[in-house]
C-alpha cells in the first residue's frame, strides 16, 4: 500500500477514508434499523397485531432514508438562517406541509422547553469551551 | 407514554456523517474551482460542519419515532379491513404513497 508520488498517496487515502465511512454507514444504519424495528414492534403489539419481518425492515429502511434526507434539510434550513447550529425551529419547519404532525412536534418542542430551561447557557458553555482549546 | 425511541446520540451520528460528507463534497467542489493548495484555516472555517443542539436531536427522534409508529399503525388499519392478523407487505404497500406524502 505505497503510493508512488504525493497525488497517488492523497487517491489511496481518500479511498480508504470513503471505505471506512462506509462501515461507519453501516454500523450506524444497523444500529438504526434494531431500534426501528424494536419501536415498529412495540406499536405493533399495543394494537394487538402480529407484523411480518420484511414488513419491519422496509418501514426500518424507509426511516433511514427519511434520516438522511431530514438531515440534508436541516443543514439546509439553518444555513438559510445564517446559523451553523440546527435548532428546534429548523425541525418544526421540516414538518410544515403536514400541519398536524407540525402541530404535534410543536407540543413536543414546548415540552422540552419547559422541561430544561437552562439549556441556553448549557449551550453556551460547550461553544466557549470549544473557543477555549487552541 | 411510552419510552421507546430512538437514541438522541444515534441519530446525531447519522446527521453528522450525512453533514461531514456534503461538506467533503463542496470542498472538492470549491476545489475543483479555485485549485488553491491553501487549505488553511480559512476554508476549514468556512466548511465547519453544521452542529445541532441537543433539543433539536430529541424533536428529529420524535419526528422519526412518529414516522415508524405511523407507518404500523396504518398497515395495522388495512391488515384488520382485511381480517388478517399479521401486517403483510401488501398492507404496506397500500399506505405507503400516503405516507410518503404526509412526511
Amino acid at each position: 500500500m505505497e503510493g508512488g508520488g504525493a497525488v497517488g498517496s492523497d487517491v489511496e487515502r481518500e479511498e480508504e477514508e470513503e471505505e471506512e465511512e462506509d462501515a461507519a454507514t453501516d454500523l450506524l444504519r444497523d444500529r438504526f434499523r434494531l431500534s426501528s424495528i424494536r419501536i415498529a414492534e412495540s406499536e405493533a403489539k399495543r394494537n394487538n397485531i402480529q407484523i411480518s419481518q420484511p414488513v419491519m425492515a422496509c418501514i426500518a429502511d424507509l426511516a433511514f432514508k427519511y434520516t438522511e434526507q431530514l438531515a440534508k434539510d436541516l443543514e439546509l434550513f439553518a444555513q438559510h438562517a445564517g446559523r451553523k447550529s440546527v435548532n428546534m425551529e429548523d425541525v418544526i419547519l421540516s414538518a410544515h406541509r403536514n400541519e398536524h404532525l407540525a402541530t404535534l412536534l410543536r407540543f413536543f418542542c414546548n415540552d422540552l422547553k419547559a422541561k430544561e430551561p437552562h439549556s441556553v447557557s448549557l449551550e453556551l458553555c460547550s461553544y466557549s469551551a470549544q473557543l477555549f482549546t487552541p | 407514554m411510552d419510552d421507546n425511541t430512538f437514541d438522541p446520540d444515534l441519530i446525531h451520528a447519522i446527521f453528522k456523517l450525512v453533514w461531514s460528507r456534503r461538506a467533503l463534497q463542496r470542498e472538492k467542489n470549491e476545489g475543483a474551482q479555485t485549485l488553491e493548495g491553501e487549505t488553511g484555516a480559512g476554508t476549514s472555517k468556512k466548511t465547519r460542519p453544521t452542529f445541532a443542539n441537543a433539543n433539536a436531536l430529541k424533536l428529529s427522534c420524535e419526528l422519526l419515532r412518529v414516522f415508524v409508529t405511523e407507518a404500523v399503525e396504518r398497515a395495522a388499519t388495512i391488515a384488520e379491513a382485511e381480517g388478517a392478523s399479521k401486517i403483510e407487505a401488501t398492507h404496506l404497500e397500500r399506505v405507503l404513497p400516503q405516507l410518503l406524502l404526509d412526511f
